[in-house]
């Protein structure tokens, strides 16, 4: 099911199977393709040519794995070099470097505005958006990895699927059973209350603070920081009231609820939108406590 | 799907360059902590030898019979190693106490801007403070 | 929801103990240390100044409740950084009893300890 371009020597020895029975369309598309490799073979070496000439350039050491090409199981790290212009992000880089010299570097992106959540990678030692992160204030060589303590599927892209299963658990998701009275009333929000979730709205799901998270790695059944503070976003939204903050309440003072972090702030210092993780993380330790110590 | 690869711990210790202040105080918070509860059961076994004193046991010391318990810390506290091992116990325990009180704080709320900060101060404190008791602890060891 | 009182789970619970403990020993060893370094010193220690100390039921008690603490403090501690580290199941288990089975040797030769010093419990 590899949706991959062969490579070179791949594609060469397929021509020479095919050769055993050539139609007519055979001999077309052979032909088609080998002109469209040649062509291929003429551009990357005019652009290495260029990117070599070139005095701006940043070498790129890029974690390469796929399970299904031989030669790719094995981890390595694939070396590009990309001619720098103004501006640019470790996810144009990686894009530049896919359409000019490697069309199967696998990667996930798609807004390029750091708001879809897509592209968290580990560069230079440090979980970062990919599209937020400028080349200019790197250090070269860059080394672009897939994000730490979860699966590598193919060369930058990881198995999220755990991540997104913590996320659900803690129900990620508006709720309420305290309505307005009228039946056309909307479910106002002081702004005091905006102010106070306004940070932890701001989640883009990229897992940069669960693969930065040394508790996570270790400890599998722990929410991380992204989903508690999806949980606080909710539980401290007044909208939802108090049975609603009870039902959140009880999920995160789990055993691997909050009480996991130890407050190392990693998760904080990597997150690409600012949030405030670790200080949410104990606001919730604090409101769970206080929940708890009402004996009356 | 197809197979996957896990890359393991690699990232955990071949990247402590790029460890921030709070993954520092974390790694020295635990490793201090294990340090002092490996402590206070030596501290225990030792002191127990005033159990037998107690009893009226004694042993020889510096030519004297003297009770075991008596002989025993001070044949101890004797060994300069035993009083450089003390300045690094209190070293520890300084540590593992200021951070703590920066842990607190930071349970309670109070400074998570500033936590790289009082990790910093609490080295520099923890450092002081040790370098200060040197002469108390090392007096009359040799 | 009226009757949730005092229903801590495990976790919020040893937590919070954590803390309280925490704090307490922060100013018991501090006093332990400026006493038995800085006051008297220690190679200067012996049996009869220790017991003249235990024999006092106030020091007797802050040393017991330190030992308590103490202990509490660095067996959760240590439990803890082993289930962040991922222990689960039996092994779990294992190391837990392990560890409370420690902790109760530890009790009883310290206390056996003070008292030896005090001559039985101090009245």
């Amino acid at each position: 099911m590899s949706t991959q371009t062969p490579t070179q020597t791949e594609e060469s020895s397929e021509t020479d199977a095919e050769a055993d029975a050539p139609s007519k369309g055979d001999e077309r598309r052979d032909e088609k393709r080998r002109r469209a490799a040649e062509e291929r073979a003429r551009r990357q070496a005019e652009e290495a040519e260029k990117a070599a000439a070139d005095e701006e350039t940043v070498e790129l050491k890029v974690f390469r794995y796929d399970p299904e090409v031989e030669g790719k199981q094995e981890p390595r790290f694939d070396t590009f070099h990309v001619p720098f212009t103004k501006g640019m992000t470790v996810l144009d880089a990686l894009m530049y470097s896919r359409d000019t010299y490697d069309s199967s570097l696998t990667f996930r992106h798609s807004c390029r505005q750091a708001v879809c959540g897509s592209d968290a990678m580990f560069v230079n030692g440090g979980q970062k958006l990919a599209c937020k992160t400028q080349i200019s204030e790197l250090e070269e060589p860059i080394r672009v990895e897939p994000l730490p303590h979860a699966e590598v599927r193919k060369d930058l892209v990881v198995d999220m699927e755990h991540f997104y299963d913590q996320m659900e658990a803690v129900e990620p998701y508006f709720q309420t059973n305290e309505y307005p009275d009228g039946e056309l009333e909307e479910q106002r929000q002081t702004r005091e209350n905006r102010e106070k979730i306004k940070m932890s709205t701001r989640c883009i799901w990229c897992s940069a603070c669960m693969s930065s998270c040394n508790i996570a790695a270790g400890d599998n059944e722990y929410l991380g920081p992204a989903a508690i503070n999806k949980a606080y976003r909710f539980a401290m939204d007044e909208r939802e009231g108090e049975d609603i903050k009870q039902k959140r309440l009880e999920i995160i003072e789990q055993e691997h609820g909050v009480w996991r972090c130890q407050t190392q702030f990693s998760c904080t210092e990597v997150c690409p939108k600012d949030i405030p993780l670790t200080e949410h993380i104990q606001e919730l330790k604090r409101e769970a406590v206080k929940n708890n110590l009402k004996f009356w | 799907m197809s197979q996957s690869y896990n890359r393991g711990l690699i990232e955990d210790f071949s990247r402590w360059r790029e460890f921030e202040a709070g993954m520092w105080a974390w790694i020295f918070h635990k490793f201090t902590g294990w340090v002092l509860i490996g402590y206070l059961f030596t501290h225990i076994a030792v002191l127990s030898t005033a159990i037998p004193a107690a009893n009226g046991a004694t042993m020889m010391f510096q030519g004297s019979e003297t009770d075991v318990f008596t002989g025993t810390i001070v044949s101890l506290e004797g060994l300069l190693l035993v009083r450089i091992l003390e300045v690094g116990l209190l070293a520890v325990a300084v540590f593992h106490m200021l951070n703590g009180t920066r842990l607190l704080l930071v349970d309670l709320g109070i400074g998570l801007e500033a936590q790289d900060k009082s990790f910093y101060a609490s080295l520099i404190l923890t450092g002081a403070i040790t370098v200060a008791s040197v002469p108390t602890f090392i007096a009359g060891a040799f | 929801m009226a009757e949730r009182y005092s229903s801590f789970k495990s976790g919020g619970r040893m937590w919070l103990l954590q803390r309280v403990t925490a704090a307490f020993l922060l100013v018991v060893l501090a006093f332990h240390f400026f006493l038995l370094h800085f006051v008297h010193h220690a190679d200067e220690v012996t049996l009869a100044a220790s017991s003249a100390r235990m024999e006092q039921l106030s020091y007797y008690s802050l040393m017991v409740l330190f030992l308590v603490t103490a202990t509490f403090h660095g067996v959760n501690g240590v439990y803890n950084a082993l289930i962040n580290q991922g222990l689960t199941g039996t092994k779990r288990t294992v190391v837990k009893w392990t560890l409370v089975a420690a902790s109760v040797v530890l009790l009883f030769q310290g206390i056996r300890t003070a008292n030896a010093w005090a001559g039985g419990f101090p009245l």
